[in-house]
């Protein structure tokens, strides 16, 4: 009833392959395209900034790694080092004088470079193997911050960005910044929403599912995980770029550092594999609920006036997010994206389900 | 006619009402401190203690009538050591009107950085952060009260200085620390330092998070250094204790960074602790009498913020000198230019600070528009197998030296 499937019907194979099939789909869609195009007029500034702007950025970067561990079935445990890799070249380069347009391109290109270098000696191995050579590849990046003042800025270790200019327009609102992050983000979404329908997506699913089969049926898959990685590591580091251009506004290691590489995992598995809006999903739960369980419970400690040791309200939240990780990921192995589609599964045909059967 | 005397009348009373009501509520409206700190993940060792201190001293004030008048409040949040967190706060906090904020973090501090001095809150930054940041002129909301990492290391120098009678030419000085950010930032003044006094530097670093440390103890045994300056952290102390048995090093040459309390004491053996050197700008124990005060007035009747047994650690008085400084400086700010406190004023009030000490609590601080420190004096206290004993009064040395890195630093900041 929701999502009407009545007279629709694919007759041809580009109706068939059309990004999206049922016209519901669709209507969300534009209808949360224009709630997003619309956000600074209708969501305060806090919410604007510090909670939608930085999920935005995170699920472009997040989108990036599930294009390469969700579509090419590669674990990578390195991505936040890729993000650094984007970040700090997109800054030197600004600082340098080169305009953010393409400051922003060559952090990308740098990521992608450094990162198919990775890729040439990790993908001699497989699974787990490869997951610890790209886990190398976060150390070899973090002792190269740590020990490099000339890149990381300084003894202090923290880069300043220069103001971000767009187009000739300097970017200082907070306006300003979300509409950077949304802009990236939907262009992150659609490229990924397109590669689910090209012949580069069907490759790499091919080559998730069996690299040697994917062979066999003439898909040169050290060719396509390489370009896994290299597309990958393009989104990271124009990601990391931009997280640090319109957030942070200066780069430091500890915002690169392994736990956040385990954290963007945790994004893409709890969110769905290989799911684009579970990616939207994942980045919620594990960037933002965090912050949000902490002030409701502060909030709630506060109401009834219960004394509770700081130490002590700091950890209930954890506990919780923890706990709500577990029942998550119990309830649907696939992640929350595969929760959504299991309800839209239900609504489509709902109040007649028996016409499923 | 009547209908609208009685409408006056009714107008009048609740403009007066209001009136009343507004002038209460203006005596009574609290000063609001931020503590966003990481009470989850990696700054645990320190971050209770700060924030129980905080918040007894909060009750303290409040039960002797707060800061000329208003009662002070501690708004504690958890960011658990992620900058994405700590920014949140920061924007939260900043709506609710908080101004003074602290995180207790480093990489958080850094993250909320450019946005303190973009909106020109107070970002009190003590023992975190970017050293630099002690320049008023540069970082102008940042108040780093107490001594940089390259004051301290600067001031260990001139203690060993005085410890081998005043010449350091033919002296060897290792230096030990952890190989990242923190353990590295002294490095620079030492080598400068080294050229300065001709002593010999030698350099043992230690890989993260400091618990393989025998092979740069078995090259200190080769080099036999006169004293050893540790820049390492909790249980960093633990393992060098053991690897000094071993290797033969007296302990009482061993000089730490102010990040060794009564935890790693009790790690290593009270006794097997015995002469072990720190240098630290608060004086530990219980005996200094705003912490005598605390145990006397809420402990000993179970009214404390938090457990007792935190109150008997050095990073309690530590938390307490960061935030007697504050409420010192909000009293001048509230006493020279009255209420509302404003960013403007409690910087005015912090840069008014002289000769400040909070009864002996830590080294005098006198804070100025250029030195947002506070002077950077410290001492070096020496473990007697029972407490902390003071070897040297509070001093700083070698400001020049210090003073040209910093500069150096600080310029290149700036804000767009």
């Amino acid at each position: 009833m929701f999502y009407r499937l009545s007279g629709v019907h694919h007759a041809d194979y580009i109706s068939d392959s059309r990004m999206f099939k049922v016209p519901a789909d669709r209507n969300l869609a534009v209808f949360f395209l224009i709630i997003g195009v619309a956000a600074p007029f209708i969501i305060p500034s806090l919410y604007l900034n510090s909670y939608m702007l930085p999920w935005l950025i995170w699920t472009a970067a997040a989108l990036g790694l599930n294009l390469v561990t969700g579509w090419a079935g590669q674990l990578h445990l390195g991505y936040a080092a890729v993000m650094a890799v984007g970040a700090y070249s997109a800054i030197h380069a600004a600082k340098f004088g080169v305009p953010w347009e393409f400051a922003l391109i060559i952090g990308g290109l740098a990521s992608s470079v450094i990162g198919s270098l990775f890729a040439f000696a990790a993908l001699r191995v497989k699974g787990l193997y490869l997951a610890l050579t790209t886990l190398a590849m976060q150390f070899v990046m973090d002792w190269v911050l740590t020990h490099s003042p000339a890149i990381s800025g300084g003894s202090h270790a923290s880069l300043q960005s220069p103001t971000l200019a767009l187009l000739g327009q300097d970017i200082t609102s907070d306006a300003g910044y979300y509409y950077v992050a949304f802009g990236w983000c939907v262009l992150v979404t659609i490229f990924m929403l397109n590669l689910k329908r090209t012949g580069l997506g069907r490759a790499l699913v091919a080559v998730r599912e069996k690299d040697f089969a994917a062979a066999i049926l003439g898909v040169n898959s050290f060719y396509y995980k390489i370009l896994a990685f290299a597309t990958s590591s393009f989104i990271a580091g124009v990601s990391g770029a931009l997280l640090v251009a319109t957030f942070f506004f200066l780069a430091a290691p500890e915002q690169f550092s392994v736990n956040v590489s385990i954290q963007v995992l945790a994004m893409v598995i709890v969110g769905g594999l290989g799911s684009i809006i579970g990616s939207y999903f994942g980045v919620a739960l594990i960037l933002l609920v965090p912050g949000l369980v902490n002030g409701l419970v502060a909030a709630g400690s506060e109401a009834i006036g219960m004394q509770i040791n700081v130490e002590t309200l700091a950890h209930i939240p954890n506990a919780v997010y923890g706990a709500l990780i577990v029942v998550i990921l119990l309830i649907e192995p696939l992640g929350l994206g595969k929760l959504y589609g299991n309800i839209r599964e239900y609504l489509m045909v709902w109040p007649f389900d028996q016409l499923r059967k | 006619m009547k209908i609208t005397q009685h409408i006056k009348v009714a107008a009048l009373t609740a403009a007066l009402a209001t009136g009343a009501a507004v002038g209460s509520a203006q005596a009574e409206e609290p000063i609001r401190f931020g503590l966003c700190f990481d009470l989850s993940k990696s700054y645990t060792f320190i971050s209770p203690q700060v924030a129980q201190a905080a918040q007894d001293l909060a009750m303290y004030a409040n039960d002797n009538g707060g800061i000329e008048g208003h009662p002070v409040e501690m708004v504690v949040r958890d960011h658990g050591n992620e900058p994405q967190r700590g920014v949140e706060c920061y924007e939260q906090l900043k709506r609710d009107g908080v101004f003074i904020f602290n995180f207790l973090s480093t990489p958080v501090s850094n993250a909320a950085l450019p946005r303190i001095m973009k909106d020109e809150n107070i970002l009190m930054q003590s023992a975190v952060g970017r050293g630099d940041a002690v320049d008023g002129e540069v970082f102008e909301w940042v108040f780093p009260i107490g001594p940089t990492y390259w004051q301290q290391a600067a001031n260990d120098v001139a203690f060993i200085k005085q410890q081998l009678d005043g010449n350091l030419s033919d002296a060897k000085i290792g230096f030990i620390y952890l190989d990242y950010p923190f353990g590295q930032e002294p490095i620079e003044i030492l080598k400068t330092l080294a050229e300065k006094e001709g002593f010999e530097l030698d350099l043992y670093p230690v890989p993260l998070p400091g618990s393989d440390q025998s092979g740069a103890w078995s090259k200190i045994r080769r080099d036999k250094p006169d004293y050893v300056i540790s820049w390492l952290l909790a249980g960093g102390h633990v393992v060098a204790s053991k690897e000094m048995r071993r290797n033969g090093f007296p302990i009482d040459r061993y000089l730490s960074v102010n990040w060794m309390n009564e935890v790693d004491i009790s790690n290593i053996g009270e006794a097997d602790a015995k002469g072990v050197l720190r240098g630290t700008n608060v004086a530990g124990g219980q005996e200094v009498p705003i912490i005598k005060t605390m145990l006397d007035t809420y402990y000993a009747n179970g009214k404390g913020s938090g457990p007792e047994e935190k109150v008997r650690d050095v990073y309690y008085n530590t938390g307490m000198s960061m935030y007697s400084a504050a409420f010192e400086a909000a009293r001048i700010a509230i006493k020279e230019n009255g209420w509302p406190l404003t960013p403007e004023t409690m910087k005015a009030g912090y840069e008014k600070l002289e000769g400040y000490d909070a009864n002996g609590l830590m080294a005098p601080l006198t804070v100025t528009g250029e030195d947002h420190g506070g002077g950077g004096k410290t001492r070096v206290e020496q473990w007697d197998g029972e407490q902390w004993v003071p070897l040297t009064d509070w001093s700083a040395e070698y400001l020049d030296v210090v003073w040209e890195v910093i500069k150096e630093s600080s310029e290149k900041f700036h804000v767009d």
